[in-house]
């Protein structure tokens, strides 16, 4: 089983129906640990009890709403929360974010939709150990930001490594130059374009067989780059 | 308010002119009465001058008349008479019976400034004694004034006066009336206008206009409490509808994936599942343009880089990926001078996903699709080029109209067309910015969005 299958989720949404749906989709998926909770109250009883690794909660409720509770959350615990939110407005989504929310996802919403979510929080929050990504010419340690070609270790830099592990969450998707260039600089990289070119040029050197013709970080002409990966583990 | 301004000095304008107006046809008119009087007047003047002209005195002292005389009298109904300087007739012609042949001074002076026996008469100097011409009773009216210098100087002054003041009073009076319609109906024209924007008013419920004023105020109640009933009950169908939304978009894809279930009902429940979502993008389409209708969408405005903005949307359809036949990439356009521009990014980021899904959604068959930006003159312009079927001229026009995009909502003879091109019209509104269609040639539609660097 996968460990991230086994991390412990709480529900809270005072719709009955839809309280059994997300749990039939969580389980579906193979994740085993899924309870809920039909208020914020009943939520903070279990939250004293035990401390879940995600939470998923639903914004309009009777009695306490899903952003007092968060903020009660917030006071003693930095736990994974995904918003759901049935208004969709951005002061709600905003709001969610300022106190301390990890995501939203409007309703109605797809299974898909809410299981990428909750996967993707999960593997930020709770990264796995021994990451490795295989391409097609060489396997790259996430861990150690290493690059295994045949027996050599060729290291990472700093910025290799962040622009690479941005690349590798979003394996086969287009990550665009800006996506890029602000994982490497922060929020102000506006005319870090050619800096960025260099990077991937010596990304390129170590991860690629043949630099001048990628396989593996494909340049998607004017909009970014795309890594193809063959597994990861 | 500069409308009506300008309406209220024409109006000014108007009045003054039409005092003109009536005083230069009062004078017409005056002249035209003294003309057909004097048209009417059914005896011509005596002709004084040849009377006694036909009157002659010889050397011998005898007077001769001329022949006609009697004829030019009688056509006059007149008669004359010559008194010497005791006042005896010594000569007369067609005078009548009843009148005297002797007069004395004062019936000389009397007769002279009024009449003779009711007889109007003419006195004149002749050299063989005083001429006197008389007309028939009642075909003359006389009068003698005698008026003092400095009476009729003051008098003639008086009336100058009067006129004056007359014609200022009227102006004066006019200029007043004007300024109280205009205070009285101005709130209400404002009223008006800002009952057209949408906004809510306020007229005070006084003065003689205060009938009209109340039923604007609730006019204005009206329209806005019907506004907000139909925004509330977008709001409250879109936000109740959303939980049995979740639950049929859950259950059905969770079907399509079940592979314990037949292929049939997975194939029915996918249907159900690409219905649902379509019933999902329709209430988040409505949600967003009623609240950018009714100014209720927060803006967050913050510096947005439009080129990565545009990147981003496009990488999103690709990742997505795009249905067969349909190609979308990035302009070669000059990329080098762009800057940041102001706007709200989510709502920007819904524009460009509107304009890029419009082509594919009116396109069935597949198209190409181009998006570039570019800067020019603090002008950031999007533009999206398909090479798709393009848009009807007449709907072309109507597009460029600058009036509401019509919606699904709305019958056009174009049919569906969906919610998405009136959203991103609200979206360029929001941004004051303008939005450009064109057919290119040989087929395929442009669209073309400007927006201000800077709010």
């Amino acid at each position: 089983m996968n460990e991230i299958h086994d991390k412990s989720i709480l529900v809270v949404d005072d719709e009955q129906d839809l309280r059994v749906m997300i749990k039939s989709i969580f389980e579906r998926a193979s994740y085993t640990q899924v309870i809920t909770a039909a208020s914020a109250q009943e939520a903070l009883k279990i939250l004293s009890k035990k401390m879940p690794e995600i939470i998923i909660l639903d914004v309009m409720m009777p009695g306490m709403d899903g952003f007092e509770l968060l903020q009660e959350i917030r006071a003693v615990s930095k736990v994974p929360v995904l918003m759901l939110t049935a208004k969709g407005e951005a002061e709600d989504r905003f709001s969610g974010f300022e106190l301390g929310a990890d995501d939203y996802l409007i309703k109605p919403f797809l299974p898909k939709e809410l299981l990428l979510r909750v996967q993707a929080i999960l593997k930020r929050a709770y990264p796995e150990s021994n990451r490795i990504v295989f391409l097609d010419a060489v396997s790259v340690d996430l861990d150690k930001a290493e690059v295994h070609r045949d027996g050599e270790i060729i290291p990472l830099t700093a910025k290799e490594y962040s622009i690479f592990t941005k690349l590798a969450e979003n394996a086969g998707h287009i990550v665009t130059i800006g996506a890029l260039c602000q994982t490497a600089c922060g929020e102000i990289w506006q005319g870090y374009e050619t800096t960025l070119m260099t990077h991937i040029r010596h990304l390129r050197e170590k991860i690629e067989k043949n630099p001048s013709t990628p396989v593996s970080l494909i340049t998607v002409k004017r909009l970014g780059y795309k890594l193809i990966v063959k597994g990861v583990k | 308010m500069e409308n009506i301004n300008r309406f209220f000095r024409k109006y000014l304008l108007k009045s003054a002119a039409i005092l003109i107006l009536f005083f230069i046809l009062n004078i017409v008119l005056i002249f035209c009465v003294l003309i057909w009087a004097w048209q009417s007047s059914s005896r011509p003047e005596i002709p004084l001058r040849q009377i006694s002209e036909s009157i002659t005195l010889d050397e011998n002292g005898t007077l001769t008349a001329a022949d006609t005389l009697p004829d030019i009298l009688d056509d006059k109904k007149a008669w004359a008479m010559m008194l010497d300087d005791s006042g005896q007739v010594f000569w007369q012609e067609c005078m009548p019976d009843e009148l005297p042949r002797k007069y004395a001074a004062t019936d000389i002076a009397k007769f002279s400034r009024w009449y003779l026996q009711d007889y109007p008469v003419y006195v004149l100097e002749h050299p063989a004694g005083l001429l006197v011409i008389g007309c028939e009773p009642n075909s003359i009216v006389k009068y003698n004034f005698a008026l003092d210098v400095t009476y009729l100087t003051t008098i003639a002054l008086g009336i100058g006066i009067v006129i004056i003041v007359n014609v200022l009073l009227i102006v004066l009076l006019f200029w007043r009336n004007t300024r109280n319609v205009e205070k009285a109906v101005v709130p209400i024209l404002n009223g008006i206008e800002t009952i057209s924007q949408g906004n809510p008013i306020d007229l005070p419920a006084k003065g003689e206009l205060a009938e009209i004023n109340i039923k604007l105020n609730n006019a204005g109640d009206y329209l806005i409490k019907k506004d907000n009933t139909r925004a509330e009950w977008i709001r409250g169908v879109s936000h109740d509808i959303r939980t049995p939304l979740s639950m049929i978009l859950g259950y059905s894809s969770e079907m399509e994936d079940n592979p314990e279930l037949p292929a049939a009902t997975r194939k029915q429940a996918g249907i159900i599942r690409e219905q649902s979502e379509k019933l999902r993008a329709l209430v988040s389409d409505l949600n967003l343009t009623t609240k950018l209708e009714y100014s209720m969408q927060p803006i967050r405005i913050q510096a947005i880089d439009p080129l990565e903005l545009l990147r981003q949307v496009i990488s999103e359809f690709l990742n997505n990926g795009l249905p067969d036949g349909y190609e979308l990439e990035l302009s070669e356009a000059d990329t080098n001078n762009i800057t940041p521009i102001y706007g709200d990014v989510s709502l920007l980021n819904r524009m460009l996903q509107n304009l890029i899904q419009n082509s594919i959604t009116h396109n069935p068959n597949g198209c190409q699709i181009t998006a570039s930006v570019r800067m020019n003159d603090g002008i950031c312009s999007f533009c999206v080029i398909d090479t798709g079927c393009g848009i009807s001229e007449s709907y072309l026009a109507l597009l460029n109209n600058d009036v509401n995009i019509p919606s699904s909502q709305e019958e056009t003879a174009e049919g569906e067309h969906g919610l998405g091109l009136k959203i991103v019209q609200q979206i360029v509104k929001v941004h004051q910015g303008n939005i450009q269609f064109s057919n290119i040639n040989p087929h395929g539609l442009k669209i073309e969005i400007c927006l201000p660097q800077k709010r």
